[in-house]
């Protein structure tokens, strides 16, 4: 028997036993499965069963979550998307095991909210709960009036996850001879010395809502130091050897996030300074082709009514500081978010357009949606991703990947 | 906003209530005794035309802290909503509440704008002006005329928006003279035409104090209509000013 459905099985039967301890057993099954307009090939193909068990105390709780994966016919994918123990206090709260973090005030835009690392293996598309990935952590919530202080301690370095060759989501990166991959520097070893640690405090009350932050962190993408070979045969350099050493850097950073109601408009806000970010340059000179810059990333946004018809808008920027014609990436990059929901028929028909918009490469995401409630708990989902604009944006180089999509969902 | 219908509910009155105005009628109704603390449970059934029905159930707290009321809610159901939680802090004087609702799917506590009370919640016939305590000074009150209702003495009471462009153009509301309950309240939509009726059809006295715990509010205009039951209601039970809190949005029940 294929081990992974053997731990399939036994996991569904050792949850079984929990239920038998009046454990709240929630969760929902789905079915995924989208085309792309350009083909008409199917994209996605995925079966999903979210598993939630939760046990709640005075003083103490725990949860459990394992989601199951189904790709195609037969590839079978598990994982225990959160594994955690709560323990209540009068005055703070400690929670430890696998978790997912999330800060700050904007949405689907990671500026301050860099505790849990991202899921990008399918680009922005999935849901943001499934687009974090849990860390293994320590999280103590101190709690006095209307404020919170929290401290977390990320003794296990958890990065990024992009896409692989053979998906339709990987990039392959562009470089004048096929580059070599070493991947010796890139593990960091669990521990003291390597942990992150991550503190914020955090006000809700009249008027206002705001977070102060800071963190002492990994860099969650890697950077990638570059050794060049190159030969001199006919008295010109010519290069033919690149070896690539993606490496974790350490990352230093410091912001803040607030939101707040003028006259029946939420305006939120949210910027981070990162100290020490490192970036790829052409400079023959740096060190591995990496040059080491102070970086800003921020926004402003609003989120407003028109009759019934709720509106958001986000502006967001992203600024390499003291910035070197050599460096790869631009020195400002400037993106829009835009969000219109409508809902009809008692709320059982909803209506959905988000978008981004990149407004330094002239190209976008667009995503209509329209989800039906046919029953309690039971929707039906009909949408679309559109890339468009410039090749070399961020959106617009997956201009191949637009799709149409439709997704059932049952919760319980 | 503790949904308990507290626009049409009263305590029992035992003051002079000959040649009332409307104003007064309402102020009777509206500055009830309701208690320090409540909570209870709430199930609403929403009902088509074809009578297929659609269930919510929401667990609910409240607290007068003197200037400021809080309330937090806890969605139980349906299940792709449960562990929502939304929280109101209402003041006294002229500021606008202050609202939050926490989504577990975004595992975060949103701000979210008090200019929506024109909202119908959960998809249901109330809105959320219509579940809340209306300010007073918020319509002109007349009194129309006095008439029984379920054998009962009622006052009727005209109440028009001084804000013209509100939801409604008008509601008439029937109050039994003896306790003051609303039984009975008609909305009238911008044209002027009937919308929706409110029907009263059970309230108990709990520690002293009258609460409403069967209502139907039905759309006329569009044949559908939603029943709402309070059930474990508890008054004066010395609810905690840290259930009113970010940390018991996200934790939950």
């Amino acid at each position: 028997m294929n081990n992974k459905v053997f731990l399939t099985i036994m996991l569904l039967l050792f949850l079984k036993g929990l239920s038998a301890q009046n454990i709240d057993i929630r969760g929902y099954a789905r079915t995924y499965e989208g085309i792309l307009t350009e083909t008409g090939n199917l994209a996605i193909a995925q079966q999903t069963l979210d598993l939630s068990f939760e046990k709640m105390g005075n003083k103490s709780a725990f949860k459990v979550n394992p989601v199951i994966y189904l790709y195609d016919v037969d590839s079978l994918n598990l994982k225990l998307r959160e594994l955690y123990m709560d323990f209540f206090f009068k005055r703070f709260d400690l929670r430890i095991g696998k978790q997912q973090v999330v800060w700050g005030k904007a949405d689907g835009v990671f500026i301050t909210d860099i505790v849990s690392p991202l899921d990008l293996r399918e680009f922005l598309l999935p849901d943001f709960y499934e687009i974090r990935r849990g860390i293994i952590a320590s999280k103590l919530n101190y709690y006095t009036g209307n404020s919170t202080i929290e401290l977390i301690w990320v003794p296990v370095f958890t990065p990024n996850e992009w896409p692989q060759p053979g998906s339709i989501w990987y990039i392959e990166p562009a470089f004048p001879v096929k580059p070599e991959f070493n991947y010796s520097r890139s593990d960091i070893t669990a521990g003291i010395k390597n942990s992150e640690v991550f503190l914020k405090y955090a006000s809700l009350g009249p008027k206002i809502d705001f977070e102060l932050m800071g963190a002492y962190t990994w860099d969650d993408n890697p950077s990638l130091f570059t050794i060049k070979e190159f030969d001199t045969l006919g008295g010109h350099p010519a290069l033919n050897k690149l070896e690539i050493f993606p490496e974790y850097n350490r990352l230093v950073v410091g912001g803040g996030s607030f939101s707040t109601e003028i006259k029946g408009v939420i305006l939120r806000g949210e910027g981070a300074y990162y100290y020490g970010k490192y970036f790829q340059t052409t400079d023959a000179l740096a060190d591995g082709s990496l040059t080491e810059k102070d970086y800003l990333h921020y926004l402003i946004g609003a989120d407003f009514s028109i009759g019934d018809v709720k509106l958001s808008s986000q502006v967001i920027q992203e600024t390499i500081l003291d910035y070197d014609d050599p460096i790869l990436r631009k020195q400002n990059i400037t993106t829009m978010t835009f969000l219109a929901q409508y809902d009809l028929f008692r709320e059982t028909l909803h209506l959905e357009l988000f978008t981004y918009l990149g407004i330094t490469n002239e190209d976008a995401l667009i995503r209509p949606k329209i989800t039906y409630d046919l029953d309690d708990g039971f929707s039906v989902l009909v949408g679309a991703n559109v890339f468009t604009g410039n090749t070399d944006g961020r959106f617009g180089q997956y201009k191949d990947n637009s799709m149409i999509y439709t997704k059932l969902k049952y919760s319980f | 906003m503790l949904i308990s219908l507290l626009v049409l509910s009263g305590a029992f009155q035992n003051a002079n209530t000959q040649s009332l105005t409307g104003k007064e009628i309402i102020d009777k109704t509206y500055n009830r005794p309701t208690g320090e603390d409540q909570e209870s449970d709430l199930k609403m059934t929403l009902i088509n035309s074809a009578g297929d029905t659609r269930i919510r159930e929401i667990k609910q707290f409240t607290k007068d802290m003197g200037e400021v009321e809080k309330s937090i809610m806890f969605f139980i159901s349906p299940a792709d909503v449960r562990n929502t939680s939304f929280m109101n802090w209402s003041y006294d004087d002229d500021r606008a509440d202050d609202q939050w609702i926490y989504l577990p799917a975004l595992n975060k506590v949103k701000r979210i704008s008090s200019d929506s009370k024109s909202d119908y919640f959960m998809g249901s016939d109330f809105t959320y002006d219509d579940l809340g305590d209306r300010k007073l000074e918020e319509d002109t009150h007349e009194l129309l005329r006095e008439e029984n209702i379920n054998g009962k003495a009622c006052y009727v009471v005209q109440s028009i928006p001084v804000d013209k462009d509100y939801m409604y153009a008008k509601t008439i509301t029937w109050l039994e003279k003896e306790t003051f309950i609303g039984v009975k309240k008609e909305f009238y939509d911008e044209d002027g035409d009937l919308l929706k009726i409110l029907s009263i059809k059970e309230y108990n006295n709990i520690d002293g104090f009258d609460i409403i715990t069967f209502s139907e509010m039905k759309n006329i205009q569009k044949d559908h209509r939603t029943e709402m039951k309070l059930s474990k209601i508890k008054i004066n039970t010395g609810v905690s000013d840290l259930k009113f809190s970010e940390r018991m949005m996200t934790r939950g029940l």
